[in-house]
């Protein structure tokens, strides 16, 4: 009985530290949200911290919309990150089948090059595709951070082993009925792919909208900015003045992902799983 | 289009002409490389071809515009620059203590998620929520959240009693203020991807450790921990890689010379800053291959031990 009464009492205990560290986790995002709100945090950040400011006003917001670069830089980033994980999915899906599916010569050879590709960092890569891209004059476009995608180590990876689940039987089957390998994968694989091409859309999404390091390298025209880069380089042209509006800003730009991970949740962290028990 | 080409591939089925055999085999084996060649073409592009010409780049003094060839000058001057070895010693600093705190906060944490009566799900999400954030915008919030005067970190531990820190306005404790974000960053990944594999633990190693009469504290330490030593290398392993590649924060907190006074500047900053703010491609080069041979080192080293624990 007393035994029970301790688990039960642990248990009460469990829920309460975590229920502390969540809070502690969470209290950027909610005094980001608050300071956003205050007008007089671009003067002198409100101090001690409140959860709600003296004077609430969307003063900040107002501005971060009239101003426009936040927008601009919501809708590059949008049109880079569809491009980017349309090609990233599309050439993933064709290699991770051929590599579970197919028989041909030095495919064991072909796989581990994938495979060493997700062991080459960005940085040695930097300097000789900047001055390829550079040499066909398309710095300053999109095509630096969209063609590089069509190349994701990890995807295939996953992709290769999603195909391998699935039976060898069906493809015989159609193999009877006198169907190519194109039209195998297209008609009867990739409709069957819809859980893994979910999974795939979110790693290479994520991994899209918060790449920062090459778009800093290839983009030095503003208008062209991603969101990553507008918030770095308001970040360091305002350093820790203008408290309000840089919160603000901080909030739109977090805000509409957070949200939308709250609805994809359940997808998100099974994603995120799966990526990860890939060593076993 | 699609039974035109049906067509091609069914024919030589049905005549099955013993010499024609091979060749049928050739055209499907040839069907197979063309499913690959977006990758490969991309791998060579993008991949191959940078390697090496960032090797190459290595021995030459360059701008972009002019190269001269100087031997190993870019090797003995990044080898002999303070600023280089300053960042090394930055990004591993920041590394080991982001990996000694995360792994084993997010371990516990996980293991209280798993069991907890109630709000799983709900912790969860919460606890993976500052993942789904960029870093960038995490570092933007970080700048003033650790602000030495109007941060609510020092509010907090002065409220608590603890003593406060000057953050990222002193270089003796910059390099914490990194550590803080990442951790906070990071620890979902590790919660989530703990979660996961103890979810695999086979109930029934629990079930007969109940009826040895094993405490529930017993049973973690004794059946889960060890269970958990194939994660805890994946985690150590994608943790270093990602430490040892550190730039976005300390570019949002401390620009491309990791102010103040360089106390932050990681490898990838150092790179950065030789190579887009000074165009000294071959210098950049140079310290792009000593960083790569770093990673690769330190990889299989942290290969080698994880494996000897499993």
């Amino acid at each position: 009985m007393s035994y029970k009464k301790a688990e039960k009492i642990g248990g009460y205990l469990k829920f309460f530290i975590l229920l502390v560290f969540g809070i502690l986790l969470m209290a950027p995002f909610v005094w980001m949200i608050s300071v956003g709100f205050d007008r007089s945090a671009n003067i002198a950040m409100p101090f001690p911290p409140r959860l709600f400011p003296d004077d609430a006003s969307g003063f900040n917001f107002s501005i971060v919309f009239e101003n426009g670069r936040l927008i601009q830089s919501y809708l590059n980033s949008a049109f880079v990150t569809v491009t980017s994980v349309i090609l990233a999915v599309s050439s993933a899906l064709l290699a991770g089948y051929a590599f579970s599916k197919g028989k041909f010569k030095g495919k064991r050879l072909l796989f581990v090059i994938v495979l060493c590709t997700l062991m080459i960092p960005m940085e040695p890569r930097l300097i000789p595709l900047y001055k390829l891209f550079n040499s066909v004059d398309l710095l300053n476009t999109f095509w630096p951070l969209i063609l590089p995608s069509i190349i994701n180590g990890m995807l295939i990876f996953l992709c290769k082993q999603f195909f391998d689940q699935l039976p060898d039987t069906i493809r015989e089957a159609a193999q009877i009925d006198g169907a190519g390998e194109f039209k195998i994968f297209f008609q009867v694989y990739a409709p069957l792919a819809g859980p893994i091409a979910a999974t795939m859309v979110i790693l290479s999404f994520i991994g899209s909208w918060n790449d920062f390091l090459w778009p800093l390298v290839v983009l030095s025209n503003q208008e062209l900015h991603t969101v990553p880069l507008y918030l770095a380089s308001f970040s360091l042209e305002n350093g820790t003045s203008l408290g309000g509006l840089t919160m603000a800003l901080a909030t739109v730009s977090v805000l509409p992902i957070i949200v939308l991970y709250l609805f994809l949740q359940r997808y998100i962290i099974q994603s995120i799983a799966l990526s990860g028990v890939k060593g076993e | 289009m699609a039974k035109d080409h049906l067509k091609v591939i069914a024919q030589p089925d049905k005549q099955v002409p013993v010499g024609s055999h091979k060749q049928r085999k050739r055209k499907v084996q040839v069907t197979w490389y063309l499913f690959l060649i977006p990758s490969f073409l991309g791998i060579l592009l993008f991949l191959v071809y940078p390697i090496f010409e960032s090797f190459r780049l290595s021995f030459y003094q360059s701008n972009g515009t002019i190269e001269k060839f100087i031997g190993l000058q870019n090797f003995q001057t990044v080898l002999t620059s303070q600023p280089f070895w300053n960042s090394v010693w930055n990004t591993f600093y920041i590394g080991i203590f982001q990996i000694a705190i995360a792994i084993p906060l997010g371990f516990i944490f996980a293991s209280l998620i798993n069991t907890t009566p109630k709000g799983k799900n709900f912790f969860k999400v919460i606890y993976f929520l500052p993942n789904v954030t960029s870093i960038v915008a995490a570092a933007m919030i970080f700048a003033f959240v650790l602000h030495p005067e109007m941060g609510i970190v020092n509010y907090a531990l002065e409220a608590v009693g603890l003593p406060t820190s000057q953050w990222l306005s002193d270089p003796s404790s910059s390099k914490w203020a990194v550590i803080l974000l990442a951790v906070w960053h990071w620890i979902g990944f590790i919660i989530i991807i703990c979660l996961a594999n103890l979810q695999a633990i086979s109930p029934e190693m629990y079930e007969a450790a109940k009826i040895d009469g094993a405490s529930s504290f017993q049973q973690w330490l004794f059946i889960t921990i060890p269970n958990m030593g194939g994660t805890f290398a994946f985690l150590l392993i994608t943790g270093w890689i990602g430490a040892l590649q550190r730039f976005n924060e300390v570019y949002v907190l401390g620009g491309p010379s990791g102010s103040p006074a360089r106390s932050i500047q990681t490898m990838g900053a150092f790179i950065y800053e030789r190579g887009f703010t000074g165009f000294e491609f071959g210098i950049a080069s140079a310290a792009t291959y000593i960083m790569f041979i770093i990673i690769l080192v330190f990889t299989l080293i942290n290969l080698k031990v994880s494996k000897m624990k499993l």
